[in-house]
């Protein structure tokens, strides 16, 4: 019984790793429409602006409260200058440009930082925390708290702000949003840069346990975006629930069904995506949209 | 062989000038090989010779990707420096560079093999087993060297079927091994559990580990689990292997944040074996500071290679000679991460020493030379370890030592314990 | 050789204002598939090894683009499993030239196999749409990878396959890349030119219905069902040829080849090369192959850094692919022509002239070049 307590406790703390791209994910959706595949090249990015602070002899929360503000810089400033050009043109289009971003950003990376493991310091003590015979590090409680009020904010955000009924409003149909008065270029650059700031926040959060390269939420992201399929894509504490559902679901399958294994637990999500897609087309916890012919 | 009528007509083709940046200057002469004995093979004239490598330099694999450059080229760049290398033939020759970024992609190494193959006299040094596999037969085929190379696929020491090839790290059983015998040797009965990586690495480590402790009665494996490459966490399986109650801990696990995130968590879980790491995967700045290795009560791994990063070996020379050279000439600014960088250095001497024994500028020539290396001590090298090239099934460097981390670097042992 | 094709019949246009209209001339219609068909039967024989090594894995990734097409690019189906037909292909292929199989049987299942893998696939994922689909099809690298390696009795595990098969005969006295090539271009042609008829007939047009709308398709009497899996099927069944093809020109795979990576780089040669285009497919497969190699020229250390900037370099000036260029260069001249003139139309603000061309760039894109 321990040994499955611990499995569950170790399968959310891998969760909140993929559940804090998959909240940066959503927010730009919510906000434009598109999935960024650059989403977590730029908070690898802002991770490694942190990094740089630090070393010039910056404390750490200082450095990340930097990166975070740098990071919306970048978020709006790619909106405007680059991601505009294709966010009325095929979506295809404008999913390819975000994957050419990631390459760049990769790529700047490592060019300026090498592909090196750079140890990132950590908000949060290495200590441990033991009840019922569960360990679990105060770093994994301190991420999946900051994951779960990055929730609750983005969810207030969505669901009781007048931006994000804007942001919402400009994602949905541009133009009308336009007629109605809305600053839809602003608006979209807000909401990039909002994205950008949550994805800052999430790679400064798992970058001591992954330590710090241009590929590092590389093998994050797809279990990201299985997440936000999963969850919803309109619905942030979706995505945190299945981020965390699909982190516990894999330990216990590659543990306890022995045909799957720890090769191919990696399939057990998936397989869990396209159950739920069959039944519920829009997630689990997402809005049904209706689309007019 | 029939004539053609290529080269010429060729530039005339439009199509051509689109491919143009990308192409070989135009013609084969350089094919096949010299069949009478003094024609030169290509890449190599009288002043100069040119080594070919294909590597990953971006993509998961960089890190140490860009080691296995940064080394040869910051050997040879000094050597330049001082005039060339001398060869066996009686010429000095510079030694000249090509390295291509293979992004650890199969079909991007035969692509680059395919494009240096007729412009360089030998590719060296690329890391990966896949990458290397990929264009190993075209080799053959084409009678190009590929040597030297850093993966311990046994496939590449296999003289009758790689004529052609010659791998430079231990294969990876030879580390597994290495290890094994030091724990059957141990007066104590010993749990071990076992965690490899699900490839050809992985396997490797573990069957070497099982040959060694075979018939040991002191030692039983008592759990087995795998991960793969891509995993961003091993967390579970740690919970697992922590409840075997082993205490040895035998990781063939070469992604550099899985194995500090390993050492930290089964702190965490409160399981203090005592650990084995792979060559690769054992850097005493990299890995065992940051993973908290201390808490352990022995981190045992083999190596060939002086470590730059350990006290022990500050002063040494041949380390200070290396850390300049791959500051001025392997365009590799911080200190080593990786110990890639550190063979790949040894890749550089060893070549050297084939290239002293050549008497003729040709492809055959320099395998015969680089096949009769003998207990060569490379520069860097641990005492106990030398380079030696002519035993078949056995790669340049199959002598090992067994380590352990005293805290800041590592001390060579004889016995578990 | 396919970007040079399409240049030449764009620069002798250029005298005549309007260039569509040349390409319409029925002495043009019957010349030019000759003039290409020469052209391709000479090139090998012309070109230097590496060059030809470099058409033929050209030709390989081009095959695979335009797989990738059918189901995506025609029919709409965001598709982020390509590469994994294609590692199928090489592993059937692979696998029955190690035993010594037939070689047309060997290729008959190459291309049997994976569209088997494929109609599976889609019976099921074709139920659902949008991100939905392009999340399944994610599993299929995904999962393909670990299969691969336990499956190891016939992948080789991790250490992956070589087989090096079609050996030159010696009657041809041809060179090994020649041949070799010849076998992917009149493979690979023949693969077009079906995919060619197919996207021109009816079926091309029910698989555009269901690209623009699902509901409008089945008011229509077009099951968008049945046509998204009959389109997921032959994607998959071409991405079966071009895995025969990689063997035969690359001769190794391994998990590694069909790593999930590749199925990005693979979706963005399609687009770069133009969604829904045959020659879009070319370029595609051209800049699949190309762009590493120029990026290797240039800094081998830099590649990422340098891919990336490519080809938003490439899609910020042509959003409809590079397939689109002639269009784009007709459209240019057009409109200086028409500035000079005494009634130049009225031109749209800038701002939304950007988002204007492309959008009209991609719809053209659909219809157009078909």
């Amino acid at each position: 019984m321990g040994t499955f307590i611990q499995l569950v406790v170790d399968g959310l703390s891998t969760g909140s790793v993929y559940a804090a791209i998959a909240l940066a994910i959503v927010l730009v959706h919510q906000a434009t429409g598109l999935i960024n595949f650059a989403q977590g090249g730029m908070a690898v990015l802002a991770a490694y602006f942190a990094w740089w602070l630090t070393n010039q002899g910056l404390p750490l929360i200082v450095a990340i409260l930097l990166s975070i503000v740098f990071s919306f810089a970048l978020g709006a400033v790619v909106e405007r200058w680059l991601m505009r050009r294709f966010e009325r043109g095929d979506p295809d289009t404008a999913v390819v440009a975000t994957i050419g971003l990631l390459t760049l950003i990769t790529g700047i990376a490592g060019w300026l930082w090498t592909y090196n493991n750079q140890q990132f310091p950590s908000l949060f003590p290495l200590d441990t925390v033991s009840f019922l015979g569960v360990s679990v590090s105060i770093r994994s409680i301190g991420t999946t708290a900051v994951i779960v009020v990055a929730m609750i904010l983005l969810q207030a955000l969505f669901v009781g702000t007048k931006l994000g009924l804007a942001l919402r409003a400009v994602a949905i149909n541009p133009q009308s949003a336009a007629f109605s008065g809305l600053p839809v270029g602003r608006l979209l650059m807000v909401g990039w840069g909002l994205a950008a700031v949550l994805g800052a926040v999430a790679g400064a959060l798992v970058a001591p346990q992954l330590t710090l390269t241009p590929g590092m939420l590389d093998n994050a992201l797809v279990y990201a975006l299985a997440a936000v399929i999963l969850g919803g894509l309109t619905s942030p504490v979706g995505v945190v629930v299945a981020a965390w559902i699909i982190g516990v679901l894999e330990n216990l399958a590659a543990v306890y069904v022995p045909f799957i294994g720890y090769d191919l637990k990696v399939a057990v999500p998936f397989i869990l995506l396209f159950v739920v897609l069959i039944v519920r087309p829009q997630g689990l916890f997402g809005r049904k949209t209706v689309v007019r012919v | 062989m029939n004539t053609h009528f290529r080269s010429r007509t060729a530039r005339g083709v439009a199509v051509v000038s689109a491919l143009a940046l990308t192409l070989t200057a135009c013609g084969r002469e350089g094919d096949g090989g010299g069949e009478g004995g003094a024609s030169a093979s290509p890449g190599i004239t009288d002043e100069s010779v040119t080594l070919g490598i294909t590597t990953p330099l971006s993509g998961a694999t960089a890190g140490p990707g860009t080691c296995t450059v940064a080394g040869v080229k910051a050997y040879f760049g000094a050597k330049n420096a001082e005039g060339g290398v001398e060869f066996g033939d009686g010429k000095t020759r510079t030694v000249d560079i090509r390295a291509l970024d293979d992004t650890y992609d199969p079909q991007q190494a035969k692509a680059n093999y395919d494009q240096l193959k007729n412009e360089v006299f030998a590719m060296t040094a690329g890391l990966g087993t896949p990458t290397n596999r990929a264009w190993r037969d075209a080799a053959i085929a084409d009678e190009v060297p590929q040597v030297l190379v850093m993966t311990g696929d046994p496939l590449f020491s296999d003289t009758d079927e790689s004529p052609w090839q010659l791998g430079f790290v231990p294969i990876y059983q030879n580390e597994g091994e290495a290890f094994g015998e030091l724990l059957a040797s141990s007066t104590e009965e010993h749990k071990v559990a076992i965690l490899s990586q699900n490839d050809d690495y992985g396997e490797g480590y573990v069957e070497g580990f099982k040959s060694a402790i075979e018939g040991a009665d002191n030692i039983e494996v008592v759990e087995e689990l795998t991960y793969e490459a891509t995993d961003t966490s091993v967390d579970a399986q740690l919970t697992e292997l922590a409840n075997s109650g082993a205490d040895v801990f035998f990781n063939a696990m070469s992604v550099t944040p899985l194995m500090i995130s390993a050492l930290q968590k089964a702190q965490q879980l409160n399981w203090k074996p005592s650990w084995f790491l792979p060559s690769n995967t054992s850097s005493p700045g990299a890995i065992l500071e940051p993973g908290g290795a201390a808490a352990y009560p022995g981190i045992y791994s083999v190596s060939f290679a002086k470590a730059p990063a350990s006290p022990a070996f500050a002063q040494d020379e041949d380390v200070q000679a290396y850390l300049a050279a791959l500051k001025e000439h392997g365009d590799y600014q911080d200190p080593p991460a990786f110990p890639h960088c550190q063979w790949s250095w040894m890749v550089g001497a060893t070549l050297e020493q084939a290239f002293a024994e050549m008497t003729e500028p040709t492809r055959e020539n320099f395998m015969e030379a680089l096949r009769g290396i003998e207990g060569f001590q490379a520069p860097l090298m641990l005492e106990g370890t030398s380079v030696t090239t002519s035993e078949d099934g056995q790669p340049a460097v199959s002598t090992l030592n067994v380590q352990k981390f005293n805290g800041k670097g590592y001390d060579t042992v004889e016995s578990f314990g | 050789m396919a970007s040079a094709s399409s240049l030449s019949t764009s620069s002798p246009s250029t005298p005549s204002p309007a260039g569509q209209s040349f390409r319409q001339r029925p002495w043009v219609r019957m010349a030019f598939p000759l003039v290409v068909a020469v052209v391709l039967a000479v090139l090998p024989l012309v070109l230097p090894e590496f060059a030809n090594e470099t058409v033929a894995r050209i030709g390989v990734f081009a095959v695979a683009v335009l797989g990738l097409n059918v189901v995506m690019g025609y029919t709409g189906q965001v598709s982020l499993g390509q590469i994994f037909f294609l590692g199928v292909g090489a592993y059937v292929t692979a696998y029955g030239v190690q035993n010594d199989w037939n070689i047309v049987l060997v290729f008959v299942l190459a291309c049997l196999i994976p569209a088997v893998a494929g109609l599976i696939v889609a019976l099921a994922a074709a139920r659902l749409g949008g991100l939905a689909i392009a999340m399944v099809t994610v599993a299929l690298p995904i999962v393909g990878v670990p299969l691969a390696k336990r499956l190891s009795e016939f992948t080789g595990g991790s250490q992956g396959l070589s087989a090096r098969f079609a050996e030159t005969p010696e009657w041809t006295g041809l060179y090994d890349d020649q041949w070799q090539l010849y076998l992917v271009l009149v493979i690979g042609g023949v693969v077009f030119l079906l995919t060619r008829y197919l996207v021109r007939g009816k079926y091309g047009r029910a698989f555009a219905i269901v690209k623009g709308n699902e509901n409008v398709a089945s008011s229509m009497g077009i099951s968008p069902y049945r046509y998204k899996v009959l389109a997921f099927t032959i994607a998959s069944l071409i991405g079966g040829v071009s895995g025969f093809l990689y063997m035969l020109v690359i001769q190794y795979t391994s998990p590694e080849t069909m790593s999930f990576g590749h199925s990005i780089e693979l979706l963005a040669a399609m687009v770069i090369g133009g969604a829904g285009s045959i020659v879009g497919s070319i370029l595609g497969g051209a800049w699949y192959v190309l762009v590493p190699q120029l990026t290797n020229a240039v800094d081998a250390s830099l590649t990422a850094l340098l891919q990336g900037a490519v080809l938003l370099i490439v899609l910020f000036v042509l959003p409809g692919g590079l397939a689109s260029l002639p269009r784009v260069l007709a459209r240019g001249r057009r409109r200086s022509g028409a500035d000079r003139g005494p009634g130049a139309p009225p031109t749209t603000p800038s701002s939304t002239a950007g988002s204007g061309t492309a959008a009209e760039g991609s719809e053209r894109e659909r219809q157009g070049l078909a």
